[in-house]
Formats: C-alpha cells, sequence, structure tokens
C-alpha cells in the first residue's frame, strides 16, 4: 500500500465524491444548465445546490460564489479582473511567497506598468500586517495574500490587514486554497473581498474551483463569452465538477473540528517520531500559525531530491518546492524567502496529512523516512563538491 | 525481489532501448533523465534538437517510461556537471589543450556521482544506453570490451571505468547493432526509434565551443597572442588558443603555398606554432592521469598495445611504459601517425579488450 503524503498538491477523491459522481453519471439527462428545457432546470439546480454548499464552507452567500476551473484560473481572475476594473489604481501590493498562479499574473500586470509591491516574509513565513498598512495606498487597486501557505503552512493574519486596505479603497483577495476545508473560514471574520477554493484540495477532481466576490465588488471578466455565473465568467459551467466540489465542501465542513484535530494529532505524531529517528530535523514554517496538516522539514546532510525519489520507490508520496517544465524539482522559493539557504532549501521536503491519512500510515511513514535517510546519507552525503558547483556553471550561463 | 537498475535515459533510441532491455529481462528498472547543461539562454538554441537535456528529450524519455510501466524521475545534476566537466573543458581549452568532455562525465557523473545516487535509491546497479561490453572472467575480474557493433563502439569514452565501477554497471546494448536498436525501438513501439543521432557536445548545442569558452571565462583568463612558424616567426594574430586545436588546418586565416597544420600551443605566451604536415608525426606521446580498467593485469614492464589517440581513429600498435609518476610513456610502432592532440584521450586496447587509459599530455 502506498502511503500519500501529498494532500498540499491534491487530495485524493473522497468517498462521498465518489458516491456522488456515481450517481451523476447515472443519470440520464444531458445537462447544460443554461438550458430552456427541463434537462436544463435540472442541471441548473444541482449547479445552484452545488453553489449553496460550496458557500456554506466559506460563509459567503450562494450568489457571490463563481465557479471557476480551479484555483489557477480564480487567482488570475482576481488579479487580472480588478486591474481591469480598476484602470486608475496602478499599484498591487502582495508577497514573495505567494502560489505561481498569483506571482505570474503579477509579473504580468508589472509588464502592463503597475507598480507590484511583493513584501518579504519574516523567518516564519509570516507577512506582517504593519507591513501591508505601510505599502497600501489610495492608488492601490489590489491586496492579494495567500492566507495558508501551500508549502510550509503558515497561515497569514488576514484580518488584520484588513482595515487600512479597505480604508485605502483598494480591493481584498485571499488566496484560501489551501486553507479551505482545513480551518473555519468565514468571508466576514477575514474581511476579504475575493477568495480563492479549490475543489481538489478539497478531495473533488482537479478541474473546478471557485471565485468568492462580495457583493458589489467589480471585476472584469477574463473569460469572454456567454453570460454564465452572472456574467461573470463565460463558458458552459463544469457541472459534474462543481456537483462534486459541493458535494466535498460540505464533507469537509461538516466535521471539521474533528477531523482537523486528528489530522494536526496524526502530524504531530508523524514529527515526533520523525525528531527522534533524524537527530538535527528541522521544521520550517510558524509553530503558531499554521494548517496542521502540512509539515515542511529540513534533513540535514541529504538532497531532497534524493530523498523525494528514494521515498517513492519505497512508497510514500511526498513533495519538494515545484517542479520545473522538465519535471526536475527546483528549491523552494519560498524557503528561500524564508531566510533558508539554497542547501537548506535543496534538502526540504513537504508531507502534507489529509482526509485520507492513517495513525497506521503515519507509523509505517516514519519507519520509512528514517530508514531511507540513513540510506541516503551514506550513500550520498551532501558534500561541498554538491553545492559548491553551483556558482561555477552559473559562471557559464552568463 | 529482482536487481534494482538506475538506467540514465537520454530521451535518445539507445538508452530507450536500454531501458526497455532491462525490464524484459526483469530487471527492477528506475530510469532518470539528467539535467546537465546550465539552461542556454537564447531559446532558439535551447530548441534545437540533437541536445541531450532538452524538455523535449526528457519526454520522450517519459514516454518510454509509461510505455515500459517503470518509474521516471529528472534528477538536477547541474551543479557538479559544471563544476567536474564545464569547468575542466574551459580549463583544458584555455590551457591550449582540447578536451573530451564526454569521457570526463562518464567519470564524473554517471559512473561517479550517478552511482552514488544509485545507492541512495537502493539500485544495485547503473546502466547505460552505450556501445561496450562487459565480462565477468572465471577468477571475478571483469573486463571492459568493444562493442559487437565496430561502427557504434563507445568503449573509448569508457577507460576510465574500473573494476568497482564494471562490477555495479551494466551495457545492454553492448552485443547489439545500432540497426538492432533501431528494430527493436520499433516493436517496442517507442516513439523516438528513428530519432536522430546527437553529435554534438551537449552543451554547446551550436557547436561553437570557442564561444562558448569566451562566455564561460573571465576575459583575462583568455590567452590571446600570435600564429607563428617553426622557426618562431609570427605570421599573424589571434584571439585566444583555445580557438585552436592541435592538427588543424582550417580556420587558421593564413594564406601560404602549402597548407598549415596547427602543431603546437603554449598557452603561456599565446603562440600557436604551424607547420607543414608531415612536422605532426609524432614518435609516441606521454599521457597523465592514467588508470587501467584491471591494474592486477598490468605489471611494471611495458606491454605491446593498440592505442586509440581520438575516438574516431584507428588504433596504432603500441608499446606502454607506466613511468613512477603514474604518466604513461607510449612509443608508436610504426611512424606516420595522426596528429597527437593534448587533451584527448588515448585509450589502450588488447584485441577487443580496453585494458586503460589516459589523457594526452604532449607528442614525444
Amino acid at each position: 500500500m502506498r502511503i500519500y503524503l501529498d494532500h498540499n498538491a491534491g487530495a485524493p477523491l473522497r468517498p462521498e465524491v465518489r458516491t456522488a459522481i456515481a450517481r451523476f453519471s447515472a443519470a440520464d439527462e444531458a445537462a447544460n444548465p443554461a438550458a430552456v428545457h427541463r434537462g436544463g432546470q435540472h442541471a441548473r439546480r444541482a449547479l445552484e445546490q452545488a453553489r449553496a454548499q460550496v458557500a456554506r464552507l466559506i460563509g459567503a452567500a450562494a450568489r457571490e460564489v463563481v465557479f471557476t476551473s480551479g484555483g489557477t484560473e480564480s487567482n488570475n481572475f482576481a488579479i487580472r479582473g480588478v486591474a481591469g476594473a480598476h484602470p486608475i489604481r496602478r499599484k498591487v501590493v502582495s508577497s514573495v511567497i505567494e502560489h505561481s498562479s498569483i506571482l505570474a499574473p503579477l509579473d504580468y500586470l508589472a509588464g502592463e506598468g503597475f507598480e507590484v509591491i511583493r513584501l518579504a516574509p519574516d523567518s516564519d513565513g509570516r507577512i506582517a500586517p504593519a507591513a501591508v498598512a505601510a505599502a497600501v495606498d489610495t492608488d492601490t487597486a489590489l491586496v492579494t495574500v495567500g492566507l495558508a501557505n501551500a508549502e510550509v503552512g503558515t497561515i497569514q493574519s488576514v484580518a488584520e490587514m484588513a482595515q487600512p486596505i479597505g480604508r485605502a479603497g483598494a480591493i481584498f483577495h485571499v488566496d484560501a486554497a489551501q486553507a479551505a476545508g482545513r480551518v473555519p473560514l468565514r468571508v466576514d471574520d477575514l474581511r476579504c473581498d475575493l477568495l480563492t477554493i479549490s475543489g481538489h484540495k478539497l478531495g473533488a477532481p482537479a478541474g473546478i474551483g471557485a471565485l468568492y466576490v462580495r457583493a458589489g465588488v467589480a471585476l472584469a471578466p477574463i473569460m469572454l463569452g456567454g453570460p454564465q455565473e452572472a456574467a461573470m465568467r463565460a463558458g458552459t459551467p463544469n457541472l459534474l465538477g462543481a456537483a462534486a466540489f459541493g458535494v466535498a465542501a460540505e464533507a469537509a465542513s461538516a466535521h471539521l473540528d474533528e477531523e482537523s484535530a486528528r489530522i494536526a494529532a496524526l502530524a504531530e505524531q508523524l514529527l515526533t517520531l520523525l525528531v527522534a529517528a533524524i537527530p538535527a530535523l528541522r521544521r520550517n514554517g510558524s509553530a503558531v500559525h499554521k494548517i496542521a496538516n502540512t509539515l515542511n522539514l529540513t534533513f540535514p546532510g541529504v538532497l531532497g531530491e534524493s530523498m523525494l525519489i528514494a521515498l517513492d520507490l519505497e512508497g510514500v508520496e511526498v513533495s519538494m518546492g515545484s517542479a520545473c517544465a522538465a519535471g526536475a524539482v527546483e528549491p523552494s522559493h519560498v524557503l528561500l524567502a524564508m531566510g533558508l539557504s539554497r542547501d537548506e532549501a535543496r534538502s526540504s521536503l513537504r508531507l502534507s496529512l489529509g482526509w485520507s491519512s492513517t495513525a497506521e500510515e503515519v507509523e509505517r511513514a516514519a519507519e520509512i523516512i528514517a530508514r531511507v535517510w540513513r540510506r541516503v546519507r551514506a550513500a550520498e552525503p551532501l558534500t561541498a563538491a554538491v553545492s559548491a558547483g553551483t556558482a561555477a556553471s552559473t559562471e557559464a550561463t552568463r | 525481489m529482482s536487481a534494482r537498475v538506475l538506467v540514465a535515459m537520454s530521451g535518445g533510441v539507445d538508452s530507450s532501448v536500454a531501458a526497455a532491455i532491462l525490464c524484459e529481462r526483469g530487471y527492477d528498472v528506475v530510469g532518470v533523465a539528467m539535467r546537465l547543461a546550465p539552461e542556454d539562454p537564447t531559446p532558439a538554441i535551447a530548441r534545437r534538437r540533437g541536445t541531450c537535456c532538452s524538455h523535449e528529450d526528457f519526454e520522450d524519455a517519459r514516454r518510454v517510461a509509461e510505455v515500459m510501466d517503470f518509474p521516471f524521475y529528472v534528477v538536477d545534476l547541474r551543479a557538479e556537471f559544471g563544476a567536474r566537466v564545464i569547468d575542466n573543458f574551459v580549463s583544458e581549452y584555455l590551457g591550449g589543450r582540447t578536451p573530451n568532455p564526454c569521457v570526463m562525465c562518464n567519470r564524473e557523473i554517471k559512473f561517479d556521482r550517478l552511482r552514488e545516487r544509485a545507492r541512495a535509491l537502493g539500485a544495485d546497479y547503473v546502466a547505460t544506453g552505450h556501445y561496450a561490453r562487459i565480462e565477468r572472467d572465471a577468477g571475478g575480474r571483469f573486463h571492459l570490451l568493444r562493442a559487437a557493433d565496430a561502427a557504434k563502439d563507445q568503449s573509448y569514452f569508457l577507460f576510465t571505468l574500473g573494476q568497482p565501477e564494471l562490477a555495479r554497471t551494466l551495457f545492454p546494448l553492448g552485443a547489439m547493432t545500432k540497426a538492432e536498436v533501431r528494430a527493436r525501438a520499433r516493436e517496442l513501439g517507442l516513439a523516438n526509434a528513428d530519432k536522430a543521432e546527437s553529435q554534438e557536445i551537449c552543451f554547446v548545442p551550436d557547436g561553437d565551443y570557442a564561444r562558448f569558452v569566451e562566455r564561460a571565462a573571465a576575459p583575462q583568463r583568455l590567452r590571446p597572442g600570435s600564429i607563428v612558424d617553426l622557426k618562431g616567426r609570427p605570421l599573424a594574430a589571434h584571439a585566444g588558443v583555445h580557438r585552436f586545436t592541435v592538427g588543424q588546418r582550417r580556420g587558421l586565416g593564413l594564406s601560404a603555398s602549402a597548407p598549415l597544420y596547427v602543431r603546437e600551443i603554449r598557452a603561456e605566451s599565446g603562440e600557436v606554432v604551424v607547420g607543414p604536415r608531415e612536422d605532426l608525426v609524432a614518435a609516441g606521446l606521454l599521457a597523465r592521469d592514467v588508470t587501467f580498467v584491471d591494474p592486477e593485469s598490468v605489471g611494471a614492464d611495458a606491454i605491446a598495445v593498440e592505442t586509440r589517440i581520438r575516438y574516431r581513429h584507428p588504433a596504432l600498435p603500441a608499446t606502454l611504459a607506466v613511468e613512477p609518476d603514474g604518466r604513461a610513456r607510449v612509443t608508436f610502432a610504426n611512424s606516420g601517425g595522426p596528429a597527437v592532440t593534448p587533451g584527448q584521450a588515448c585509450v589502450f586496447y588488447r584485441g577487443d579488450e580496453v585494458v586503460g587509459g589516459g589523457f594526452i599530455e604532449r607528442a614525444l
């Protein structure tokens, strides 16, 4: 049996979701929710039910939820949608530790002449609300901050950032793709205007997500065409995905407190077992402000790349930073921003638990990880030669 | 449990078939594609075919792994490749020598760094798509032999392998011809069955070594100077000794009644000595960093070998004597050999067997 410790990359389908998809597939009605006929009406009812389920997960009204193709589209929509709807304001505030689906649209805006402020985190991966307050002004169109960081799990105090943002008249977007379903979320408590959530992090299939758009906030659509999703997002909705998303959202919120406590205990147990077996193992990220499922760990004296592959061959699936286009792993930009050296970042792995994790898996994973670490360290020590070469090859890159 | 083997995959047909054959033989195959060359900053060049580490080639390797259903990973060895292969390549050119980076890559990366990685991954063997054979004799000693396909034989690039390496290395293609390998690839439905061979050095896809050296090295390391004749008379100025190779005729920018060849490169003074063809003939050579595939098989006495002083050259009968300092003195049996080019590998054979080799220091 393989052990899946990569929930932050995407969770396996929840049993409730599998059932819902099977039931949905068995239905004999073609389904375009915009169609006038009875089949269309049933499809529309299913879509709106899913919207209400997703809205409940984040404490929003159903009409404030726009379905998208996933977290990446939601983030693109938030950033480009605000920039397009507020052409007078020419400044955007964010941080350097955001997901690539935030960073790349910000680069795009910078290329369009926007001033883009990217705040640096502290060594825990926390963005100071005071730094946001200092950066935001009446020329600021948007502030976008990730609620829980995908790589280290650190949670930002977004509610404390909201007041100066609102006072400056800027829109506040929060990327909650990693937080949704793991901590209780209410958009009114977060005091945000826009919120990204993603289906496959919750145990729905990939290809469905949502953007919460607070009533009254103007966004320029980035997908043009028909008037679907209240004219915010053209294209026939992914009804099957939305239905699965709704069921996943409901399942995640149903026992959120017990389930997040269970996963937190498992993660603590895993960390305790690993710390006992691996001297000088270090955890990255805030010990206090965090989603409890995520363990970002620096393994002394080994390359994370080797650990990741060796663990996969032993049936334990983990991840490291983000993969490049060729499929090789790169050191995490988040860890580098938190002040880790390149070597430390290259020795770090992310283990993320979720609904499918069990105590038995955690015990077995800890045993395998410790064994693999000992083997990798003995066979392939992280020597000066391995890391010192970087400078030499960069000389040739120029 | 079957033995685990780490297969170095370039995306080309050879390493793909090698991996497939090992799968069929029941090995626990783990495919790896190595990121070696630093990303080329020019997209037009990065897109070119024929380099060994472009994304497209990784995708070909990945497809083979999908077809044969074995795990496949891309590993980042750019730092090691930069420090141990590219830096050496640049320093050798700046020192007036003509390096062979494929030999260095085999010695430093595929059969050193990658062997470490194999052990880290619990693999017993490293395999590649090289055309060469390994045989184990009754006494447990390993022998490195030329490939069955003489036209594809790559044993020249592998002379640095010793007993510990050979004991843990597999060359599944050693007994096959290239035509057989392509036929196997088509049988297996591999998309790269008819893919073109890579010819250039992988990190210099445009083949312009001089420009690569000039971009990689700090300007003060370049050694400009004069092209001089055999009597030391200057004939022309040049921009750096790295632009020349001993034995080179073309591109000297000289006009003379008879063709002139580079005979010697003096990196310290920046002098490139040219002369007519006959002056290239050497009686022998001095090699450094000499290693033997099986040191126990080589005694203190001089031995008769055939030596190849360039990949595509025929082996020349010669006598080999190892000096106390680890250098070897190679005396050719017949005169009239090709140009002896410092920096190139010289590899010693006895029949089909690789005895060992070293790097050419100078002609004798």
